[in-house]
């Protein structure tokens, strides 16, 4: 299957207003991390990054990364492209205590606290991956 | 083959037929983006009315057939959005001719759109110096402005925003006393909040005041060092924490406020760059400014500009907000028997372009009082141009400081006395001396 990391962010995002609509916090938390992971993603396509089509990722090594290092690497394609002024994200990453392992954590770790925090970052990233569709950057 | 210029005519005739079925949405918005082509955004909730998806559907269809190259396929050309009005923030926003409830969103690659006008602030007023074309002596004319109003005791800051071709410093500070940055300098270094570094020394004072002060930012320092690197960056809107931004001119007004906080000057005059560009747009929409001049010299190319701006600014629905700022200045007006005529040519043709699109119609059997116009011959008209007259002295920015060192005020008089008197005028309460 090939990557499309836009519909990929659109329906991780969806999904994990779902299970936090029900309290499922656990998958919700993880989810809101890959909808960032994907919907940054797809920007830094739009801001430079080379895709490798033969593998179906990013073709750098530093590049493939989940949503805790990733927020760093969107910002050095961002802060290099001529469009990246207006696609910002707050500079301190909300997902520095996120990682991918946690989907093995026990369902006691997570709160409600945890995924606002969470989803907040995934939210900003969402409007991001919105404007750019609405200026025809993706 | 459809082009730029025929979207929003064609968009209007594939959406006339079903304007009946569309007047229940409470808005519609036509979102042209970067790349110029354009997308339906609809509210949400009309999802679920399968009547009226059936006729986005087809809406979206015809677009994608009459738009060409400018529409995306039917299936990608409506978007659905809860929040219209989040969209919309911030961002000027056209009705669409007749329609109620249509609205046009464009996207530009340029933060200037020239139809976001801020209001005229408070404090020390500001005035823009402006000229569809440059070699017009707009810079000089901004010199001598400050000489004369300096000569009267009035502290006056200058700046020079005509970053992309400096100058008008060297006509108001000899070389020793330029200061070591520029605006340009203060706005790259603001993006890395390192303003402070170089605020202390962007401003000089000029000899050539003497009851007065004459203070002058300059676009860049006594050594410009890397100006095209800097230059380039000075547009950039800056992050805030938040991941919100400010945007460049949003940075430019922020230096200015501090400086006149620092200065506390009776008058702000600020060399535009010319054309319809991007500092240019900043400087007359953004900067809160109270007088904007607009230089003229009589040609196709001055009228078509100045018909150009004027029109966006109609048709943007924000002609009242700007256009009682406006004031048109003559320049080069011939200093031999041509004067006469020349001057009449430039008045009559600066009237056809303010009343073609400024000036309020005034409707059959009605009188002209209620009503924004002004007659050609009205000397308080704004497009009644302050003509400056051509001099062979004032000629040359770069000998300027020399010249206005040892000058005779009879003459600057006799140059640009009408456009002194009409700032004195434009600005109550400035021809008064302090204490």
């Amino acid at each position: 299957m090939t990557a499309d990391y836009l519909d990929a962010h659109q329906r991780h995002w969806d999904d994990a207003e779902r299970l936090r609509g029900t309290e499922r916090w656990a998958n919700a938390d993880h989810l809101y991390g890959i909808a960032t992971e994907c919907g940054l993603k797809r920007l830094m396509l739009a801001f430079g990054m080379t895709f490798d089509v033969s593998k179906g990722m990013p073709a750098e090594g530093k590049d493939r990364e989940h949503a805790n290092g990733i927020w760093a690497r969107y910002e050095s394609y961002r802060s290099g492209h001529p469009q990246g002024a207006a696609y910002a994200l707050p500079a301190v990453n909300p997902f520095a205590d996120w990682h991918v392992s946690q989907r093995y954590a026990p369902q006691a770790a997570f709160d409600r606290t945890r995924v606002e925090k969470h989803r907040r970052g995934a939210e900003s990233v969402s409007l991001l991956v919105k404007q750019a569709h609405l200026e025809g950057v993706i | 083959m459809t082009t730029f210029d025929q979207i929003l005519p064609r968009v209007v005739e594939s959406l006339r037929p079903h304007a009946a079925s569309l007047a229940g949405i409470d808005r519609i918005v036509i979102n042209r983006d970067l790349n110029g082509k354009v997308r339906l955004i609809i509210p949400e909730q009309v999802r679920t009315d399968t009547a009226i998806k059936a006729v986005i559907a087809s809406i979206a269809e015809e677009l994608t057939r009459r738009l060409g190259a400018h529409a995306f396929p039917a299936a990608q050309g409506v978007l659905f959005e809860e929040d219209l009005q989040a969209i919309t923030h911030g961002r000027p926003c056209l009705p669409l001719e007749s329609f109620r409830n249509v609205w046009i969103i464009d996207r530009l690659a340029t933060e200037g759109d020239w139809a976001t006008i801020t209001p005229v602030v408070k404090g020390s007023p500001r005035l823009v110096f402006f000229s569809i074309k440059g070699g017009v002596g707009r810079s000089t004319a901004l010199a001598a402005s400050s000489w004369a109003l300096a000569q009267s005791g009035k502290r006056i800051l200058v700046l020079d925003l005509d970053l992309e071709s400096p100058g008008l410093s060297s006509a108001l500070l000899p070389e020793e006393r330029r200061p070591a940055y520029g605006i340009a300098d203060w706005l790259v270094e603001d993006l890395v909040d390192n303003g402070d570094a170089v605020f202390d020394d962007l401003i000089a004072t000029s000899t050539l005041a003497h009851d007065g002060e004459i203070y002058v930012a300059p676009a860049h320092g006594r050594n410009p060092g890397e100006y095209v690197a800097k230059l380039g960056r000075v547009w950039m809107s800056k992050p805030a924490p938040d991941g919100s931004r400010e945007p460049w001119s949003g940075r430019l007004r922020r230096l200015i406020d501090a400086m006149e906080a620092r200065l506390q000057p009776d008058l702000i005059l600020i060399d535009s760059r010319a054309g319809i560009d991007e500092v240019a747009s900043c400087c007359i929409t953004d900067l809160g400014a109270r007088l904007v001049l607009l230089f003229a010299v009589d040609g196709e190319q001055t009228w078509t500009g100045y018909r150009l701006l004027f029109r966006h600014w109609r048709q943007a629905g924000v002609a009242r907000e700007i256009r009682e700022r406006l004031q048109l200045v003559g320049a080069m007006i011939p200093d031999d028997e041509r004067r006469a005529a020349h001057f009449e040519g430039l008045r009559e043709r600066a009237w056809d372009t303010f009343a073609g699109d400024l000036y309020d119609e005034i409707p059959a059997g009605e009188v002209g009082g209620e009503y924004w116009n002004f007659e050609e011959f009205d000397e308080g008209a704004p497009h009644y141009p302050w003509a400056i007259r051509w001099n062979r002295g004032f000629a040359s920015l770069l000998s300027l400081h020399t010249r206005f060192a040892a000058i005779d005020p009879a003459e600057v008089d006799a140059v640009f006395g009408p456009l002194i008197r009409g700032l004195l005028n434009a600005l109550p309460g400035l021809g008064e001396d302090h204490g």
